[in-house]
């Protein structure tokens, strides 16, 4: 875990909470940070400059998801040939590896498995969870 | 009905030599065999059957081998049973994938495969061949497969399950290439643990006989896992991977890690697009010999099931071994049956329906029917 942050909390729709985590400049472009929300425990990543945010438990088998490597991967190919990209866009499980996009949770090797993911907007400097 | 695993032979080897290139006719009449000649020239496995691997009702009456007789497996199979199309697969030719010297093995495959046209197509028309290819000559293989796989009679090339490395290896990818151009399945029957291809397991050699073919399944698992890795069903979508003799129970489970671990490790095969065991059920198919036998019969289904393996299995019986599945007493649920016992074999070997030979006996000749 990198951080556990004390998140305030604003009344936001019915059914829904905004919760304010932490200055958007402290999570700097390829950096991660776990956030306990209530109960939830999540990820924050911030990917070429663009915010996410992930359950930080694995649709697998519930392992810790965002505590696992943010890394590229082997590009689809029509050959014997290993072309490597996409780095820092995709999350590794830290249990058994299963690689997901972190924008949207999407499981690479699977269209039927896909990481929850919540809102994450920055708010005078703030970075705001909706849950 | 269709009998996917039929085995024909020759009453004695000799009926070979006329067919053997001249370059290896010498060899063939004169170079070493296994025992005493009359022999076929391949290495033999070490887990030797104690009671010969053929059925002892099969022995023809005037003498030879079991599956030489045409008219003896009419009466025991093909009318007995109303085999509709019987896919034969040879009996010791597949055994060339044991030799060490690739061109006198494919030479011999080749041979084979002129006398299977010339002997035994003709006889029956619900015979269909397999054309027997040496894996270990890659080239070679597929030369033969385009020199003799648009026979009408011909529905598949043929391989040992034995053999130097898994059949997805690329080394092997001018037979598969060759098959998605003349538009043949790929099959793999149980054989050739000998000679200089690979051991049954991979712990080192089993003592027994029976232990022996009880393992064999685990080639079947490593030819079926390294087809589907290494793209084999991506580069040639037409392609098919035809398991028989392998077993069938371990299907599902071995799918299932194939799709748990690939999941995790895509990265490593980043040609794949889908998960294996979608490959499987779209590109493999299973006999059904010798189907296992759990304690309640019921409980081998749902498992393949699972998998989707109505649409994968094709029934054989292995005439005349020792392991042969009477048609007449396999057990299959209800809603499987014409699935297995005719319309995945029939969509296989596109064979279309309605085209059952009404003469039996009348025989493909010149490629069309008489």
């Amino acid at each position: 875990m990198v951080s556990t942050p004390e998140a305030s909390t604003l009344p936001r729709g019915p059914g829904e909470r905004r919760h304010v985590l932490f200055p958007a400049s402290e999570l700097p472009p390829g950096a991660r940070r776990i956030v306990e929300v209530g109960r939830r425990s999540i990820g924050v990543f911030n990917v070429h400059g663009r915010f996410h945010a992930l359950h930080n438990g694995c649709p697998h088998k519930g392992g810790p998801l965002c505590e696992g490597r943010v890394c590229g991967t082997t590009l689809p190919t029509d050959a014997y040939t290993f072309d490597y990209g996409r780095e820092g866009e995709l999350i590794r499980c830290a249990w058994h590896g299963w690689e997901f996009e972190i924008a949207t949770g999407q499981a690479l090797a699977d269209p039927q498995v896909r990481a929850r993911t919540y809102p994450v907007s920055v708010v005078d400097g703030q970075l705001v969870l909706t849950l | 009905m269709f009998d996917c695993d039929v085995h024909n032979t020759w009453g004695t080897v000799e009926e070979l030599r006329p067919y053997i290139a001249p370059a290896f006719r010498e060899w063939f009449d004169r170079g070493e065999v296994p025992g005493t000649r009359p022999a076929f020239p391949a290495a033999h496995r070490a887990w030797l059957h104690p009671e010969d691997f053929k059925r002892a009702d099969a022995v023809p009456p005037g003498g030879g081998n079991a599956g030489s007789d045409y008219e003896l497996m009419c009466e025991q199979l093909l009318d007995r049973h109303q085999v509709d199309y019987a896919v034969l697969t040879g009996d010791e030719p597949i055994e060339v994938s044991t030799l060490a010297n690739p061109y006198y093995a494919q030479a011999l495959a080749s041979a084979y495969n002129d006398y299977l046209v010339d002997v035994w197509l003709p006889r029956d028309r619900r015979l269909r061949g397999s054309l027997v290819v040496a894996p270990q000559d890659p080239q070679g293989a597929a030369a033969e497969i385009r020199r003799l796989g648009d026979h009408p009679g011909i529905v598949q090339a043929l391989v040992s399950s034995g053999a130097q490395r898994p059949y997805g290896d690329p080394f092997y990818h001018p037979i598969w290439d060759a098959c998605a151009e003349v538009g043949l399945p790929f099959a793999v029957h149980l054989g050739g643990n000998a000679g200089i291809n690979g051991g049954p397991t991979g712990c080192g050699p089993p003592t027994f006989f029976w232990e022996t073919h009880a393992l064999l399944c685990e080639t079947g698992m490593g030819h079926l896992a390294s087809t589907i890795a290494h793209g084999v069903f991506e580069k040639w979508p037409s392609s098919r991977l035809v398991l028989i003799e392998c077993g069938i129970a371990w299907v599902p489970a071995l799918l299932w890690r194939l799709d748990e671990d690939y999941r995790a490790l895509r990265k490593e095969t980043p040609w794949l697009r889908r998960l294996p065991s979608e490959y499987a059920h779209d590109h493999v198919r299973l006999t059904t010999q010798p189907l296992e036998q759990p304690r309640d019969r019921e409980s081998l289904w749902p498992a393949l099931a699972d998998i989707g393996a109505r649409d994968m299995l094709l029934f054989a019986s292995d005439y005349p071994h020792w392991d042969f599945e009477s048609p007449a007493t396999l057990q299959l649920p209800v809603d499987w049956r014409s699935a297995v016992l005719d319309t995945n074999a029939r969509e296989l070997y596109r064979i279309p329906s309605g085209e059952e030979p009404t003469q039996a006996k009348e025989a493909l000749v010149d490629g069309q029917h008489a």
